[in-house]
């Protein structure tokens, strides 16, 4: 494992997540926590594995902010800490963000957040540098691999030397790829721990304590021009002059950087615009920002994310009463203001900009491109072959009353793919006059509201409060959800007597991030046995009086069990579906080189396709063949990635018998 | 084995495509590996769905001096590996140019869509027809069939690395690609691996030999 080598020099390929965790091994990292959210979760993971050898602590806590407080607690009495999350997870931490800087820290804390441009794996593209600007502490944003390290590593003194929380933002183009990377040296000797009172303020660690808020906040506020003063000497801030009398400039930074860096190459105007690339956007080097500016009539700002960069260029030319134009995300139209940038965007940005023309790509060409593009066929994401969730949604499906119009409130996790929906067969808007009238034809198209962790069984709340009875109110989350933000909402639900359906869908881990364990794992970051926190003891002890468990493999049985919890009155009723997730099943027979079963459709296939609308893809439809109805079409199953769970050969989906176990054993 | 023919290298882009759980994320690090292991400078972005399985995936491989981001831009690849035919259309009509080089899979993998009949999978021979108007250099062949062939199915992602060795296309040796796989691997499927490899790298030189016969 090349994170923890002690090798300095050696030239490795390391993922951006993996160079942050070496980053804080090489400043001698003494704790880490963290939630698991792509495309944070290697960092932690990274760190975990390397927890024994290098004698520090790590876990992955219930939710971010008692992950943060951990990392604050052990930065409070001196301990170098880190706390990472993604872009989600730093909202939930924002309550102790705003404040823990009034005091600030004695040990390194450094805040590491992976921001997801464009979406890819989150429910918004927020920008976390702004969450480092209200709470006014440095940012960094790396543009590559060794720098994610370099800076992480510095991080930890900078916070020391400020004695206040740093932030690293990464996003997703730089945690999940991978460059080469020179490593440091790694700091064996750690922190000394202690814990002063009263050290240097009185009340120091006691936002109340005398002399107050207030003062607090002027104690960090006189920390400013100290971390200016860093901005301004890094050479993470980087000046590139223009050779010649150029009057236009570009400031750009993190991962932007690269685009910029790219397109000025392929213009051929590497040197005929002066730029500005930001290792640290926030605060930006007030000084090297005035030079560039004196030189330019106008400037551009490439940055992914918000206008921060921009905002603080036009307060620099302000202050220094510049006449220049500065263009970006506030104005200009020349950088797309949503989604991720990438290498053409940007170039067609500076081009652009620069009064240039992009050579476009030869007409028949791109004809002949969109013509096969329209060949393509869609493939819409889908739950695991075997996986437990496909039998949770078909026995709802099935428990539903018809002909009502249900809401589904949906969290996050793998079965937020409930409401990914069908690819290529979008929804007419038309489709939604008639509520009564939409069905969903696969459990993918079942969820009704899906926005953050936490927000669905406290949204069923106010439906039903609030009187919704055109149908049934249901809340789903997973095992990991449960205890992340949903236990007060379901406190609330018992006293408040909302009553709803609550499905909790315990697969034993927090899958959807790759496997990290959570207290209904019984394993730790670290690898050490525990015993599982009871999802159903709870409940009980929060007063629900309708608990029940139900196996998803089982259809029939709960599909009842459903049907019974949507007719509880008084309260919430909490069913947990319990099955261990497929790909963690096939991990443990793997081991012990066993083979599951297979299921193969025989000649009874009538081709209804109601085991295709299940949604497992492991089942297909070949047009080629006749079924028993003498029609064209049957089902079959792809031996490959049948797991064996025998979901599809269950009565509840398929009625003709046309499904054949072959094997022995049970998945 | 087959000699390098790319050495002082500038700027080599390069994309492997497929469906998640066949292995091209892992095919992607181990180019990367071995272009490490020369001291070139790599970039590798991997973009894969929010799902862990059963969804797109390609990864962006970048090496060289001239190299910036882990993005390919547009049109810009010099080689496209497609671990299944319908994911190296998707791709191919986005990043290549017609001295772009692609090397894929035949053996389809069926979507949700086309599955529930949303959608329709298209025809493999079109697939690689649509891909030959695209580019002049097309190596299309049945991978899994190879893999299976070698002992394990889930090679199939090295058959294709070892075609992609035998292009003389890649800034070092295909020693040292097969070297990277065997580092990567698990080590109980290092055999099966090597076959693979092997089987995928003589499969790719008879396809090359013979489009050469029939260019005379």
């Amino acid at each position: 494992m090349s994170i923890i080598e002690d090798r300095p020099g050696k030239r490795v390929l390391l993922m951006g997540n993996e160079a942050i965790a070496r980053g804080a091994i090489e400043a001698g990292i003494q704790l880490g926590a963290g939630y698991p959210g792509t495309p944070s979760s290697e960092i932690i993971e990274n760190l975990a594995e390397a927890a024994k050898e290098l004698d520090f602590y790590v876990e992955w806590s219930t939710n971010e902010i008692v992950a943060f407080e951990i990392a604050a607690g052990a930065a409070i009495v001196g301990g170098r800490a880190l706390f990472a999350c993604k872009s989600a997870g730093l909202n939930v931490v924002m309550d102790f963000l705003m404040t823990l800087p009034y005091t600030g820290v004695r040990g390194g804390l450094v805040i590491v957040v992976a921001d997801d441009p464009g979406a890819w794996y989150s429910s918004n593209e927020q920008d976390s540098r702004l969450a480092g600007f209200s709470s006014e502490i440095p940012v960094f944003d790396p543009p590559d691999q060794q720098s994610a390290k370099d800076m992480t590593r510095d991080a930890f003194d900078l916070s020391e030397k400020l004695e206040l929380p740093v932030m690293v933002r990464s996003c997703t183009r730089l945690s999940h790829s991978s460059g080469d990377v020179v490593l440091g040296k790694i700091r064996h000797e750690k922190n000394t721990l202690a814990f002063d009172k009263h050290w240097k303020t009185p009340y120091r660690w006691n936002v109340y304590g005398p002399p107050g808020p207030v003062a607090k906040h002027q104690w960090q506020k006189n920390k400013m021009h100290i971390i200016k003063e860093y901005s301004e000497n890094t050479h993470f801030n980087h000046y590139f002059p223009a050779k010649g009398s150029s009057r236009v400039g570009i400031i750009t930074s993190g991962m932007a950087s690269n685009y910029t860096l790219e397109a000025l190459k392929r213009l051929g105007k590497r040197n005929d615009v002066h730029f500005i690339i930001l290792g640290m956007p926030y605060p930006a080097p007030p000084i090297k920002v005035a030079k560039l500016l004196s030189k330019c009539d106008s400037v551009l700002c490439i940055e992914e994310g918000e206008p921060l960069i921009e905002r603080q260029v036009h307060q620099i030319a302000n202050e220094n009463q510049f006449d220049i134009k500065v263009f970006g995300k506030f104005s200009g139209n020349f950088i797309p203001v949503v989604d991720e940038l990438n290498p053409d965007k940007v170039l067609n940005a500076i081009a652009d900009y620069l009064g240039m023309e992009v050579p476009a790509v030869d007409k028949s060409r791109q004809q002949l491109k969109n013509d096969l593009s329209k060949m393509v066929c869609a493939r819409s994401s889908s739950w695991c072959a075997g996986c437990p969730h496909l039998g949770s949604f078909w026995a709802l499906k099935k428990a539903l009353p018809p002909g009502k119009v249900n809401i589904i409130n949906t969290g996050i996790g793998c079965y937020e793919m409930s409401g990914y929906g069908i690819a290529a067969s979008p929804i007419d808007a038309q489709d939604t006059k008639e509520s009564k009238l939409w069905r969903a034809l696969t459990p993918y198209e079942m969820t009704d509201t899906l926005y953050i962790m936490g927000s669905e069984t406290a949204l069923s709340q106010g439906q039903y409060h609030v009187g919704y009875n055109d149908g049934k109110i249901v809340s789903i989350l997973g095992d990991s959800s449960f205890f992340h933000t949903n236990l007060a909402p379901i406190v609330n639900a018992v006293y408040n007597k909302a009553e709803q359906l609550i499905l909790v869908l315990d697969n034993f881990w927090t899958c959807m991030t790759g496997h990290q364990p959570n207290p209904a794992t019984g394993i730790t970051a670290m690898g050490e046995e525990r015993i599982v926190t009871s999802i159903e003891g709870i409940c009980k002890a929060f007063g629900v009086t309708f608990v029940r468990c139900a196996d998803p493999y089982d259809l029939k049985g709960t599909k009842e069990i459903i049907k019974e919890a949507l007719e509880h009155k008084g309260g919430p009723a909490v069913v947990v579906m319990r099955r261990l997730c497929a790909l963690q099943r096939l991990r443990e027979l793997r081991k012990v080189r066993a083979k599951p079963p297979l299921y193969k459709v025989n000649e009874k296939c009538v081709g209804c396709k109601q085991c295709l609308y299940l949604g497992c893809p492991a089942i297909g439809f070949d047009l080629s063949k006749k079924n028993a109805n003498g029609k064209r079409g049957i089902a079959f199953i792809d031996p490959l990635q049948c797991v064996g769970c025998g979901l599809c050969a269950q009565d509840e989906v398929c009625k003709f018998d046309a499904h054949d176990k072959i094997g022995e054993g049970i998945f | 084995m087959t000699k390098m023919l790319v050495k002082d290298i500038h700027e080599l882009n390069l994309i492997v495509t497929g469906v998640g759980g066949q292995g091209s994320v892992m095919a992607s690090h181990i180019v990367a590996d071995a272009a490490v292991a020369q001291g070139l400078k790599v970039r590798v972005g991997e973009t894969f769905g929010a799902a862990q399985r059963g969804g797109k995936v390609h990864s962006h491989i970048r090496i060289g001096e001239d190299i910036y981001g882990p993005l390919c831009p547009e049109e810009s690849l010099d080689i496209l590996v497609g671990l299944e035919p319908n994911e190296t259309l998707r791709l191919a009509v986005k990043y290549t140019s017609p001295d772009t080089f692609i090397i894929t899979n035949t053996r389809p993998v069926s979507s949700m869509d086309a599955n529930i009949g949303a959608d329709k999978y298209p025809d493999v021979k079109e697939i690689v027809k649509g891909l030959r108007k695209l580019s002049k250099r097309v190596i299309a062949f049945d991978a899994t069939k190879l893999a299976i062939q070698a002992g394990n199915e889930r090679t199939m992602n090295v058959v294709l690395l070892g075609a992609l060795a035998s292009i003389g296309r890649l800034p070092y040796e295909a020693d040292s690609l097969l070297k990277a796989v065997m580092e990567r691997v698990p080590p109980r499927t290092v055999e099966a691996n090597m076959e693979a490899f092997n089987l995928g790298l003589e499969r790719c030189k008879e396809i090359l030999h013979k489009s050469y016969i029939l260019n005379l």
